[in-house]
């Protein structure tokens, strides 16, 4: 015998078992779908879940709108930072008393530490006077050499300054350069002044500056007008001077040597060839000599390449009237620094972006397969 | 109430007796139309799915609240509403399920045999508490789609929107459940 003979029957008859909410419950839902789900008072507090809660809310426009938006922002900011970091590393804001960059060219050897007495070029200039001589001998820059040789290392130093000027102060800023030279008794190996128009007028010189000297004479350059921008940089030639010196005591010794020969020589021949090699030793020693004193002016001295100029420099930092090709040539450069950052932006953040995906995709498939497990349990 | 403000405040005034006149979003009225018409076939199906009145009661509530949340997001072109808000409901008592990790104890059943007691259709008391015990031997799966076609009142297309399957599928799937239960009856006597 069939309880039910049909989908119908037993339909209506499950119809009957159909569970209905209590009418407290019901009301209660009433009333929050009514308020539109208030949160409760704990969940007001700022949290992760909440967080959660109001991103799961969100329409996908409103969240595209949202990630645009913060995308937008964190570019617009990390922009300002680097194009603030940009500008406060470069050269056109350095003021006089701004950070210097000194710049080491080459690594420092382990040369032995010592001071350099040997003879100098002066040997080869004497003609056979082979004898001890002491550094006193050196040219007479010399006297500067301790003080630019710290920890007796031969440092050579060279620096690079800009001013920006009017073109009306070029001359003066001229005259100030080599009155600044003058008192640290420098050296102007060259000078140019062109006088002119913004751009066309400015001036160059070339300038040897004692190195002890050289911080007076760069406060001094970067008192006489703005200072576009200053370059320092050091390089330690003490191993090539020692170097020099060691060939150079050489050939001295072996100099004395062959006079001692030349001396003990009995027969014409003997003589005759003692005396080439001689005159040839002799001019190998003036060599070293020569590019011992040369490393030694080096040291002594300091290579200054001062430029005052005017125009289009002196206008893009702020001297001059700011126009409309600054403000495209600051809107360009803006708008790489944006290109740079949002380049470097989504390097870094497409791959995590892949990684939130995927783990998304993952945690998602994981939460259907657990919800399709949970219904394979019996209740 | 304009009388009260100069007239410069004339503008505000007006924007705000506009707000407040204004009717509420479409978005809200649909869903206030689809709690009224879904509230006790969603607890239905959850209870009958879980056994369990409170966690019924806690899944009902967590979908429409669910549901209230994603508003906006739902799409008529991907189903109607119903099957969108079951689909909603069903993840809920599943995660509630997945949440328990066990078997649910009855502990209020929310199918009551009490109710069919009475001397004027004690035999229909009796067929109810046979198919009530029939029900409890289903398969949780089959028992949901159950639960979805005779106590939520979907149609098979709902029931396919809401599981995630096509409608032929859920239907077999529903006609196997059913002739179980017919099977479970007759040889109850």
């Amino acid at each position: 015998m069939e309880r039910f003979s049909d989908n119908e029957d037993i339909g209506a008859a499950l119809a009957t078992l159909r569970p209905s909410p209590r009418p407290g419950f019901a009301a209660e839902l009433d009333e929050r779908v009514a308020a539109g789900f208030p949160p409760a008072a704990k969940a007001r507090r700022f949290s992760l879940v909440t967080l959660r809660a109001r991103f799961r809310g969100l329409s996908p426009q409103r969240f595209a709108f949202a990630s645009a938006g913060t995308a937008i922002a964190a570019i617009v900011i990390a922009t300002v930072v680097v194009a603030s970091v940009d500008s406060g590393t470069g050269p056109k804001t350095a003021g006089p008393q701004g950070s210097l960059s000194s710049e080491f060219s080459g690594a420092v050897p382990s040369a032995p530490s010592r001071r350099l007495t040997e003879p100098n070029a002066a040997v080869g200039a004497s003609g056979g006077s082979v004898g001890e001589q002491s550094a006193s001998a050196a040219p007479s820059y010399g006297s500067d050499a301790p003080l630019s040789r710290p920890a007796h290392r031969e440092i050579e130093r060279s620096a690079e300054i800009g001013l920006l000027a009017d073109p009306a102060d070029v001359a003066d800023d001229s005259a100030q350069v080599f009155s600044a030279v003058h008192d640290v008794r420098g050296i102007v190996l060259r000078s140019n002044t062109t006088q002119g128009a913004a751009g066309q007028a400015g001036a160059h010189f070339d300038l040897l500056i004692p190195s002890s000297k050289l911080g007076d004479a760069l406060a001094a350059f970067s008192a006489i007008d703005e200072v576009g921008s200053r370059h320092e940089a050091t390089a330690d030639i003490t191993a090539p001077t020692v170097a020099v010196a060691d060939r150079l005591r050489d050939s001295q010794a072996k100099i004395g040597a062959l006079l001692t020969q030349l001396s003990a020589a009995e027969t014409e021949a003997e003589a005759d060839a003692n005396e080439a090699e001689l005159r040839r030793e002799r001019r190998r020693a003036a060599r070293l000599g020569a590019r011992l004193d040369n490393l030694h002016r080096r040291t002594t001295f300091s290579r200054v390449s001062l430029r005052i100029e005017t125009g289009a420099p002196s206008a893009s930092s702020g001297g001059g009237i700011w126009g409309v090709e600054d403000a495209l040539g600051d809107a360009g450069h803006i708008l790489g620094i944006a290109a740079g950052v949002t380049v470097v932006g989504l390097a870094i953040l497409t791959p995590l972006a892949l990684i939130v995906l995927l783990t998304w995709l993952a945690q998602r498939t994981w939460v259907r397969f657990r919800r399709q497990q949970a219904l394979s349990r019996r209740v | 109430m304009t009388d009260r403000f100069p007239a410069r405040s004339r503008g505000v005034d007006q924007a705000l007796a506009a707000a407040a006149t204004e009717a509420p979003r479409e978005a809200d009225l649909a869903f206030d139309r689809l709690y009224r018409s879904s509230r006790d076939d969603v607890y239905a199906y959850a209870a009958g799915l879980l056994r369990d009145r409170a966690a019924a009661e806690e899944v009902t509530a967590t979908a429409f609240e669910r549901a209230y949340r994603k508003r906006s997001r739902f799409d008529p072109q991907r189903g109607n509403a119903r099957g969108w808000l079951f689909g909603i409901a069903r993840n809920a008592a599943l995660d509630e399920l997945r949440r328990r990790g066990r078997q649910a104890e009855l502990g209020t059943d929310p199918i009551d045999p009490a109710a069919f007691a009475g001397p004027a259709d004690a035999e229909r008391s009796e067929l109810r508490l046979m198919l009530a015990a029939a029900l409890k031997q289903l398969e949780p799966r089959e028992r949901e789609l159950v639960s979805l076609k005779f106590f939520a009142g979907l149609s098979n297309r709902e029931i396919a929107q809401a599981t995630g399957t096509s409608e032929s599928n859920a239907g077999t799937k529903l006609h196997r459940a059913v002739n179980k239960l017919r099977e479970a009856c007759d040889g109850a006597l």
